[in-house]
């Protein structure tokens, strides 16, 4: 064993005292095994209010038609599908984090993955909210899906970037769907064992049956590197089909072939700034902070910091080959975003995208909960306007000047945005209400536990050199916030 | 073998066994055990959850299933005995006139539903206007009265006429004078008619006043000439024209004829002899035709008599008055060059004045003599009957009235409580008369003040007939039983004045064959299916003006003195007619008011037109309110801001604020005409006002908001010079390569494809209202207007070019930064789905709802649509149009698509679209489909001019031309081979099936 190098300089990814395996279960599950406290109650009241505010706005629109919104003959998409791209944005940080960093063995991902999948989820479902409600005719909604038909030889168009939306948001939804609820099963399972009653058998239901035999181990771990490996590609290849309902298009400021990675990026970017609002805030109010840490918020900032860059990058880019390519229609469509009636948004876009993120450099601000946390709503203000300036800026003013409009929302387009948020939070609050919002069984493995006994073990046999014994209790001592010396004492 | 061969069914019957025996004794090999069921037992056992569930769920499937689909019984019941004509699903076609104009009914099974114009009328050679498409939607008004009315309630005939007659004959007895006031009437029967009612009552004396009246130029031509006419002007003969503030493509005498022939100068085959006339408008406001002058120069009224009288002077005369323009020497130099030009172009130029001052028009009279118009450009001859009313006969009326002279008026097709110009004097006098009665359709301004209104048909019910041009005779015929009880108002004069002949068709038709069939040969039965007669047309004399001008010249000088009287905020008031609602008695017309305003693009308002840069100096902005102030009579409009409008000025549209004309007008702009002055005896358009800012904001539903082409190619022009020396000018042919990512589409049939000529298109509007009527186009009202949703298929582009320095300016940003807005060209540019090759909508629609034809055509398949509206975002040129609600059932939208009466005027052949579907041009593909049949049921090709789509058919100047590139002898592939072709947007290869051809302007350098 001497010969086995051994990196302990490692920050901890689970704080606290005298953390157990029981420990983290019964921390993980408070909320789920019990009453629900004020600020869940007051947030749920405020969400469930928003949610019926999207009932009764929805209903407006559909019961009168889509002329409930502002839209007009020139401008015909605006806050519908500014909604539907922002919340598909969002969703990309879930499937990043639960597939792209489980295959990197990124494990820090173990405290954050339930919450940001379910995010994911939530996001995905008011996305498809949007797409439905947009369309004139929502009840003939699944005429979009390649059903065999009694309609004659009608079919879908394979050359509609919307066609591919709908594979895209369907497969995207299906699989996170798969892949959060394969993750559960483990835990539903732990909650099973400890309830009683009917809470008893609806788990045990939801359980599938888990029993925990290493051959249940074996192929659930297997199961999900599939999944991962299935997710992955979903990452890049969802939001790249989303930007070309934009890039398919000729519509100036939408024609463009740097839309994917742009889309990805800022999917990612909006996606992690999601995941900290949501999780700074479930960390104090549920009381994780043992879970989520310092570390945690400060990784994701890192990602924020980057990816907002790229986005900065994309735009800059954007400004450049328009100018570069001496496409007339081109080279107006991105002045008039820059300077003209909606230049306002333009530039709030770029604040909070470009310039706001660029704060993380200082570790200060990195580390601040509150900085994190305010700077993570402005990300996401600034990806919503990202979406506006795209989708109305480029269509307001394109081709020809008779038809230049301007696109005013009603209280409709208003109501219908809020009340997503309303939906998008009843359903998480009511998530963690029933489900553990840490994956318990994946936090487990951070647990030291095992590892570190075998440590002990070596080093009261003195098996271990002095000098290597003494540098590995300092450094506990050091990044471990788990009072070591007792056990140590002993001997 | 034995027939009794026995086939056995089972192994027990084979045997036969003992048991089976018994078992079939029986009808049922066991006994069904009904008792059991039916003992106390059965009944009372429970049903098995299983069987629960079967039938809970069979129950509720069948229910839900029944549920799904509501079948409602439609009854639909068939002619019991079919009139030989009719044929569901065909239309017939009737020959009639719309206001003097020959037009062509289409009814659908007995019920008009479309106006065309009568390729046989003189006027409109088969084209019509905006207000003539529109007439057709009259017909279903709802505002109309039921029947006749007594003090306002409805009453019977019967009861009516021995009302009226018994008390005509105590007015006659008392001596009293009686009254006919009209607008113009050149029916023959009609004045026949009223010629016998006067012989019946020979008190009784007719009054014709023209709501916008042409007394100025009558009065002058009497004064100048001797002959009290209108003259037949001869827009075709002039290679020059210089118009003094006449709008003679939109609203003056007769826009359709004068449009047809001022654009048979300038378009395709003119420009093909390498001839272009050159036209020359002085205004105050922009007009339409204004806007298609090729030198437009703005003047202020008060401007225009000493204009008028430097060109006199110009031309050689020598008259007082004539000074320098101090504040406009534009105008002045213009004037100079302009005189140079006309001396030029003696012979075939022609000068024409909108002014109704009686001065002026004899200043423009001798202008036109000194040019020898006379027999060349303007006929005295065969004059224009279209206008007769005459100004003082009608202000003498009233004084009689006021004197209490008067006992009984009737009013034909007269409405002055609304268009006079003191709406209160008119009512003060007319409480005086002891009968009033009005003909109105519906209780307007007038008819509400009358005890009896005894309402007259709509055209399409009546017989009748027009004489709009000397020796030119029109033929109205009903083309439906009436609506309401209602009788024209020819057979009620018949009845109250005890005429032998009491029928009007009867009486028409003796009149046709008494005074009419003689002259020009012909009969009835040829009438009724061509239309129209004529007499071959006199000889157009020359006429020489000889009279004293220096009395008129101070006349002219007087009033310019009175109109110029300045002070503080002093603007000189312009009213105008504005092409769609024109002199306002069509205002309850939906089409008409969504129509927008050629010029300002305006909808469902009227307002004050003021320059830019005058508007600023006034503190006044776009939306703002202002208040227009005379002595007399004020308005608070909003404002708009017009290039070109004259510095100093600024135009107000009459026809608007109709506070009885019905649903449709109802809240829509304020009333101008109190603004005329009556001076000189006759009623003038121009007067001196005051105008300050108003509270309050006001948007107005314009359907074009940004009015500059931002120096893009779309729109393509040169001047003639540059046209004669290279025809490719300005097309920018000549560079261009074509790589195509596409697969063609083959068209081995026809090929469907349109001609515009820029050249040729005035921006008249009359293709949006027929193309309205054509495909059941929703109204949407000013609100959705002004959030840019209105519906129409076509729309017609306005831009705005401002001239310095020689340079062109298209930017707004530039725009905002010029000092002198005054040199301002326009250009109308008809836009509709220009049914791509390579439609970018067609590859985006998610469902294939939209998709090419082998044809050429763009389709739209509305059922398939599910309103993503990828489509409409994806379209360059933003053509298609979006259902933004259930426009035909929906009470917000209640403008004639969602009243089951009024929906009478859909077109069966087009289908109403449901909301959340998008909808656009098709090219009037049932136009299409109909011209196939016709000619494979006559077992022949398809043959050029066979299909023509609604737009193209009434476009008065043949503008747009449709047909099959696949031909080349179609009239459409020789247009667009003409060099002036391009295509908008061709740079992005979405090959574009409507080609344009480049504007030309006349213009000489100075």
């Amino acid at each position: 064993m001497s010969s086995h190098h051994e990196s302990i300089l490692r920050e901890p990814l689970v704080t606290g005292e005298n953390i157990t395996y029981a420990q983290v279960t019964d921390d993980i599950l408070v909320p789920v095994e019990n009453k629900p406290n004020k600020a869940w109650w007051i947030g749920f009241i405020v969400s469930a209010l928003g949610a019926l505010l999207w009932v009764v706005s929805i209903s407006y629109t559909f019961w009168f038609g889509i002329g409930a919104w502002g839209l007009n003959k020139t401008v015909g998409w605006a806050w519908d599908i500014t909604g539907f791209v922002w919340w598909v944005g969002i969703g990309h940080a879930g499937t990043l984090i639960s597939a792209v960093l489980l295959l990197f063995r990124q494990n820090w991902r173990n405290s954050i993955n339930r919450s940001a999948e379910a995010m994911t989820i939530f996001a995905v479902i008011c996305a498809a909210t949007y797409i439905v409600a947009h369309m004139g005719r929502p009840w003939m909604a699944y005429w979009a899906l390649p059903l065999p038909n009694q309609f004659g030889s009608l079919w879908v168009n394979f050359n509609s970037a919307l066609v591919w939306d709908v594979f895209a948001i369907s497969t995207y939804f299906s699989v996170s769907l798969l892949f959060w609820y394969t993750g559960l099963l483990p835990d539903i399972a732990t909650i099973r064992d400890r309830a009683t009653g009917l809470r008893r058998r609806i788990y045990s239901i939801l359980s599938f049956g888990w029993n925990g035999s290493v051959k249940t181990w074996q192929r659930f771990e297997l199961v999900c590197l599939i999944l991962a490996g299935i997710s992955t590609p979903l990452v890049l290849s969802v939001h790249t089909i989303v930007s070309m309902d934009f890039a398919t298009s000729v519509i100036p400021g939408w024609h463009t072939t740097i839309f994917p990675p742009y889309f990805v990026a800022g999917a990612i970017f909006s996606g992690f700034a999601m995941v900290q609002t949501l999780m700074l805030v479930v960390r104090k109010v549920m009381g994780f902070e043992n879970y989520i840490t310092m570390f945690h918020i400060e990784s994701m900032n890192k990602i924020i910091i980057l990816t907002g860059s790229i986005v900065g990058v994309a735009y800059l880019t954007e400004l450049f080959i328009a100018w570069y390519s001496g496409a007339e229609y081109e080279q107006y469509a991105f002045l008039n975003r820059v300077s003209g009636p909606y230049w306002w948004a333009y530039w709030i876009m770029m604040t909070c995208n470009v310039i706001s993120p660029q704060l993380f450099w200082f570790k200060k601000i990195r580390t601040s909960i509150a900085a994190s946390w305010i700077l993570s709503i402005v990300v996401n203000i600034g990806m919503w306007f990202e979406r506006f300036v795209i989708i109305v800026t480029s269509l307001h003013r394109d081709f020809l000047p008779s038809s230049w409009a301007m696109f005013y929302p009603t209280v409709i387009d208003v109501c219908v945005f809020i009340g997503s948020i309303g939906v998008f939070f009843t359903l998480f609050l009511l998530f963690l209400r029933v489900l553990p919002a840490i994956a318990i069984a994946e936090v487990k493995l951070l647990l030291k536990s095992s590892s570190d006994q075998a440590k002990q073990k070596l080093i009261r046999e003195k098996a271990v050199k002095a000098d290597h014994a003494e540098y590995y209790l300092e450094s506990l001592s050091k990044f471990d916030s788990i009072p070591q010396e007792n056990e140590y004492a002993k001997n | 073998m034995e027939s009794n061969k026995k086939y056995w069914k089972g192994l027990e019957e084979l045997h036969n066994s003992k048991e089976f025996v018994e078992k079939n004794k029986g009808e049922f090999a066991e006994t069904l055990p009904i008792e059991e069921v039916l003992s106390e037992a059965g009944l009372s056992t429970v049903t098995p959850r299983r069987d629960f569930l079967k039938a809970l769920g069979f129950g509720l499937g069948a229910v839900t299933l029944a549920a799904c689909n509501k079948a409602p019984v439609t009854k639909s019941i068939p002619y019991l005995v079919k009139p030989e004509e009719v044929v569901p699903g065909v239309a017939n076609y009737y020959a009639s006139t719309f206001n003097g104009h020959s037009v062509l009914v289409k009814t659908r099974e007995g019920r008009p539903i479309k106006i065309e114009g009568n390729p046989n009328c003189l006027l409109s050679k088969g084209r019509l206007n905006a207000r003539g498409q529109a007439s057709v939607l009259d017909l279903y008004d709802v505002s109309k009265l039921k029947g006749p009315t007594y003090n306002g309630n409805l009453t019977a005939w019967d009861k009516l006429d021995q009302f009226v007659k018994g008390e005509l004959n105590k007015i006659q007895a008392g001596g009293k004078k009686i009254r006919i006031v009209s607008s113009t009437i050149n029916s023959p029967s009609t004045k026949a008619v009223i010629a016998d009612f006067i012989g019946q009552y020979p008190n009784t004396k007719h009054v014709q006043v023209d709501a916008v009246s042409y007394t100025g130029i009558i009065k002058a031509n009497e004064n100048s000439f001797g002959k009290a006419v209108l003259p037949k002007y001869r827009f075709d003969k002039a290679d020059l024209i210089v118009s003094f503030g006449a709008d003679f493509l939109g609203t003056w005498i007769s826009p359709i004829e004068f449009s047809r022939q001022y654009v048979s100068n300038r378009s395709y085959d003119a420009l093909k002899n390498k001839k272009m006339s050159r036209h020359i408008q002085f205004e105050a406001g922009m007009s339409m035709t204004g806007t298609n002058a090729d030198t437009r120069v703005p003047l202020k009224p008060s401007e225009e008599g000493i204009a008028l009288i430097n060109l006199y002077n110009a031309l050689g005369g020598n008259l007082a008055g004539g000074k320098k323009l101090a504040n406009n020497p534009n105008a002045d130099t213009a004037i100079t060059l302009v005189a140079k030009e006309l001396m030029q172009a003696k012979g075939k130029a022609l000068v024409v004045a909108g002014s109704n001052d009686v001065a002026t028009q004899i200043l423009v009279n001798a202008i036109n003599s000194l040019l020898g118009s006379y027999g060349n450009t303007i006929d005295l001859d065969n004059a224009s009957l279209q206008y007769a009313g005459n100004d003082a006969e009608f202000v003498e009326f009233i004084n009689e009235m006021k004197r209490g002279e008067v006992d009984a008026v009737f009013f034909l097709n007269s409405n002055p409580a609304y268009d006079y110009v003191d709406s209160k004097e008119f009512t003060d006098a007319l409480s005086k008369v002891a009968l009033r009665v009005s003909f109105a359709d519906r209780a307007d301004e007038t008819a509400s003040l009358c005890q009896v209104i005894a309402p007259n048909h709509h055209y399409l019910e009546s017989w009748g007939d027009a004489n709009p041009i000397e020796g030119y005779y029109t033929i109205t015929q009903p083309t439906i039983s009436p609506i309401n009880q209602t009788r024209s108002a020819e057979e009620s004069l018949l009845t109250w004045s005890d005429n032998a002949v009491k029928d009007y068709y009867q009486y028409v038709q003796n009149n046709w064959t008494k005074n009419i069939f003689p002259k020009t040969g012909s009969s009835w039965k040829e009438l009724l299916q061509k239309g129209s007669v004529s007499l071959t047309e006199k000889p157009a004399g020359s006429y020489t003006f000889t009279r004293e001008l220096n009395g008129v010249a101070q006349t002219i000088v007087k009033r310019s003195e009175a109109l110029a009287k300045g002070g503080d905020n002093s603007v000189e008031l312009q009213v105008y007619e504005s092409v769609a609602l024109g002199d306002g008695k069509v205002a309850n017309n939906p089409w008409l008011q969504e129509m927008p305003d050629p010029v300002s693009k305006v909808t469902w308002d009227n307002y004050i037109a003021i320059a830019p840069k005058y508007a600023e100096k006034l503190g006044l902005r776009e939306t703002d309110l202002a208040e227009v102030k005379t002595d007399k009579y004020s308005v608070i409009l909003p404002v708009l801001l017009q290039p070109g409008q004259a510095v100093g000025t600024v135009s107000i549209a009459v026809g608007y604020g109709r506070s009885k004309a019905g649903k449709a007008a109802v809240e829509v702009g304020k009333n101008a005409y109190p603004f005329i002055s009556f001076n000189n005896g006759t009623f003038q358009n121009v007067t001196s006002a005051s105008i300050s800012k108003a509270r309050g904001k006001y948007e107005l539903a314009q359907t074009q908001t940004h009015h500059s082409i931002e120096g893009r190619n779309i729109i393509r022009e040169t001047t003639l010079k540059e046209y004669l020396q290279d025809p490719y000018a300005g097309t920018g042919k000549g560079h261009e390569k074509k790589y195509d990512l596409w697969k063609t589409y083959e068209q081995p049939g026809h090929n469907w494809v349109m001609a515009i000529d820029l050249n040729a298109c005035t921006g008249c509007g009359s293709c949006i209202v027929a193309c309205n009527a054509e495909n059941n186009i929703p109204v949407v009202g000013r609100d959705e207007v002004r959030r840019r949703r209105e519906m129409h298929w076509i729309r017609i582009d306005r831009y705005y070019t401002f001239d310095e320095g020689g340079k062109k300016v298209t930017e707004e940003d530039e725009i905002k930064s010029l000092d002198n807005m005054d040199k301002v060209s326009v250009i109308h540019q008809p836009m509709m789905c220009q049914h791509c090759e390579h439609a970018p909508c067609e590859t985006v629609c998610p469902v294939i709802a939209t998709m090419h034809s082998s044809d050429g055509l763009n389709h739209m398949a509305y059922n398939r649509c599910i309103g993503t509206r990828y489509c409409a975002n994806n379209c360059p040129y933003k053509v298609r149009r979006f259902n933004w609600f259930n426009y035909w059932n929906d009470s917000r939208f209640d403008n004639y698509m969602n009243n089951e009466f009024t929906q009478l005027v859909l077109n069966p052949d087009v289908i109403s679209r449901s909301r959340g579907v998008m909808e656009k041009c098709s090219m009037c593909i049932q136009r299409i489909q109909s011209g196939k049949l016709n000619a494979k049921m006559e077992k022949r090709p398809l043959k050029d001019g066979d299909v023509k789509t609604a737009c193209q058919q009434t476009c008065p100047t043949n503008a747009i031309i449709f047909g099959d590139a696949n031909d080349p002898e179609s009239e459409v592939s020789k247009a667009l081979t003409s060099e002036r072709t391009y295509y908008v947007l061709e740079e992005i290869n979405t090959m574009p099936g409507v080609g344009y051809q480049t504007k030309v302007r006349n213009i000489v350098e100075a």
